[in-house]
């Protein structure tokens, strides 16, 4: 059994209005315990509506999500319950920060768990300290943080709920390079840690060859491709097409070896790539 | 949910209806409101309905989307027209049960009631349907710039309906996706009592504010960047003329008002 499977789902928006569109067209996936899954699609491929079915914020309009087994929309306590399993954070921190001060943030979900004071306290220490927030912060107020400190706080606020799954939407955008790299090594050791399971929506294709162990494309509500982080970037004409791109490092690799460079161009990282010039430089291995 | 809501919606599409000059359309539209109630007998109501349903027709608008917005309005048709139904005691009498009788005056103003409202909300309607808020605003700047010489700011006026009509759509789509962050950390908003669900809108309306303000501010600050400076020497990107369709559908309108007069003083009340 799949920790989270997802049945032949549909979902429409603005049914029965002239505006109707179809987002979501029989898609079906399953996610394992302890997997990191990247999510990537063009804008309005339905990446945002299928997250938004994994925690039951949307009802589908046909098919199924599937819990540990169970269908999450069967009954509300149930529904309810799978909220605080499979945490979802959304892409703009604005959206959600609200108390006065960055604890009482963090603590708004384990404390609509019914959690006692000290569970909650406990919750929240950890999480802060997986997003790397100082405890110092914690009666400061959230609107006066900067950018990536307040993404920071809303993904806290979602990690204190412990979930099996957390659903992380662009956790990156609009951040500046240093910020950028602070979240994605702060994920990177939630999982290590933890071992629960990550889902990374994202547009950035560095960023998800660094962190993800498989990568699912959307493309017009549909499910494009799903595999292996090579087997996925290997197809980059069809991704291509689709709007997307491979890791810029693979595509510098690719352009060396149209020159004649005998590079492995099936390389995704900024530092496998130092190791792969490295060794056709080794070798001698110039223009031919 | 609340996207669900069509009056006040704007479609977009270029039928008749579509393209006549919002001024006359606003005006046409007052015209047809003050005529539906001149009406007394059915001639003319019929004559005014039949009118609203080719208008509808003209629009080309879906007749699913008219239906869904008038489905708000049902029960209010439905209440007063039984209540005219029951203490309306005029005419003769059709059927007299021991503890209410039902009239041929009750009958008749219920199903006038009955037209009345639907034209109404039809008319109305259609004229929110087949313009878009800017251009309705601009519309109404227009008709009532003359209020200039009593020292009204209609420009201004004008201007801060224009941006809140803008951004409605914006403000109810952000509810939503605040609403779907606060879920997701179990936000409870659909049990409880009344405090306490009012307790549970601080974590809606607060992001909803400040996002809200911090939203004016960047406008206010981009308007000033290109020397926004009120109506003092603006020119306008729309002219608004009037075309041969304008004055034609002012020539019908004219001549159904007409029409109107003509059936009450010919046929009388039926009231």
């Amino acid at each position: 059994m799949s920790l989270l499977e997802v049945k032949n789902l549909t979902y429409i928006y603005g049914k029965g209005t002239p505006f109707e569109m179809r987002a979501l067209d029989g898609v079906s996936l399953s996610v394992e315990k302890g997997e990191i899954v990247a999510l990537i699609g063009h804008t309005g491929s339905g990446k945002s509506t299928l997250i938004q079915h994994l925690n039951a914020l949307l009802k589908p309009h046909s098919g199924q999500v599937l819990f540990m087994g169970k269908d999450i929309n069967a009954d509300k306590a149930l529904t309810r319950s799978v909220r605080f399993q499979v945490g979802l954070c959304f892409q703009y921190p604005e959206y959600q920060l609200f108390e006065s001060t960055v604890y009482r943030d963090i603590a708004f979900g384990p404390t609509n768990m019914g959690l006692k004071e000290d569970e909650v306290r406990a919750a929240v220490s950890e999480a802060a300290a997986f997003v790397g927030l100082k405890e110092d912060y914690f009666e400061k107020s959230p609107f006066d943080l900067s950018g990536g400190e307040k993404r920071r706080v809303a993904v806290a606020g979602v990690m204190a709920m412990r979930p099996e799954v957390l659903i992380l939407d662009e956790p990156t955008a609009g951040l500046d390079p240093n910020g950028r790299r602070v979240i994605l090594s702060l994920i990177r050791n939630y999982c290590t840690q933890t071992g629960k399971t990550v889902i990374i929506v994202s547009h950035s294709m560095d960023d998800v060859a660094s962190l993800a162990s498989r990568i699912i494309v959307m493309n017009r509500g549909k499910i494009a491709m799903d595999g292996s982080v090579e087997q996925v970037f290997l197809r980059s004409a069809e991704l291509t097409k689709m709007g997307l791109n491979i890791p810029q490092v693979t595509q510098i690799l690719l352009e060396l070896k149209k020159r004649g460079y005998a590079v492995n161009s099936s390389v995704f990282t900024l530092e496998g790539a130092r190791r792969e010039l490295l060794r056709v430089l080794k070798e001698g291995g110039g223009a031919k | 949910m609340i996207k669900d809501i069509t009056i006040g919606q704007f479609f977009p599409g270029d039928s008749f209806v579509h393209k006549l000059d919002p001024r006359m359309k606003l005006v046409l539209t007052f015209i047809y409101i003050v005529a539906i109630f001149l009406c007394q007998n059915f001639f003319s109501v019929g004559l005014v309905f039949a009118l609203t349903v080719l208008c509808v027709l003209l629009s080309r608008i879906s007749p699913r989307v008219i239906l869904k917005g008038m489905k708000m309005i049902f029960f209010i048709i439905l209440f007063t027209s039984v209540l005219q139904i029951f203490y309306n005691k005029t005419g003769t009498t059709w059927l007299d049960a021991k503890y209410f009788q039902i009239t041929s005056g009750g009958v008749f103003t219920a199903l006038f009631v009955v037209i009345r409202i639907i034209s109404l909300i039809l008319f109305s309607s259609l004229l929110t349907y087949t313009t878009s808020p800017t251009l309705l605003t601009d519309a109404i700047e227009r008709l009532f710039s003359f209020l200039k010489i009593f020292k009204i700011r209609v420009h201004t006026l004008a201007m801060i309906m224009t941006i809140a009509l803008r951004f409605i759509p914006t403000l109810i789509e952000e509810i939503d996706k605040i609403m779907s962050a606060q879920k997701a950390r179990g936000a409870d908003l659909e049990s409880g009592g009344v405090i306490k669900r009012a307790k549970a809108l601080i974590p809606i309306f607060i992001p909803l504010f400040v996002n809200a303000f911090r939203r004016a501010y960047d406008l206010a600050l981009a308007m000033e960047c290109r020397c926004y400076r009120g109506s003092e020497g603006r020119t306008r990107m729309r002219q608004m003329h009037l075309a041969f369709r304008d004055y034609f559908a002012l020539a019908v309108t004219v001549c159904v008002v007409a029409a109107i007069v003509f059936f009450n003083i010919q046929f009388g009340s039926v009231l």
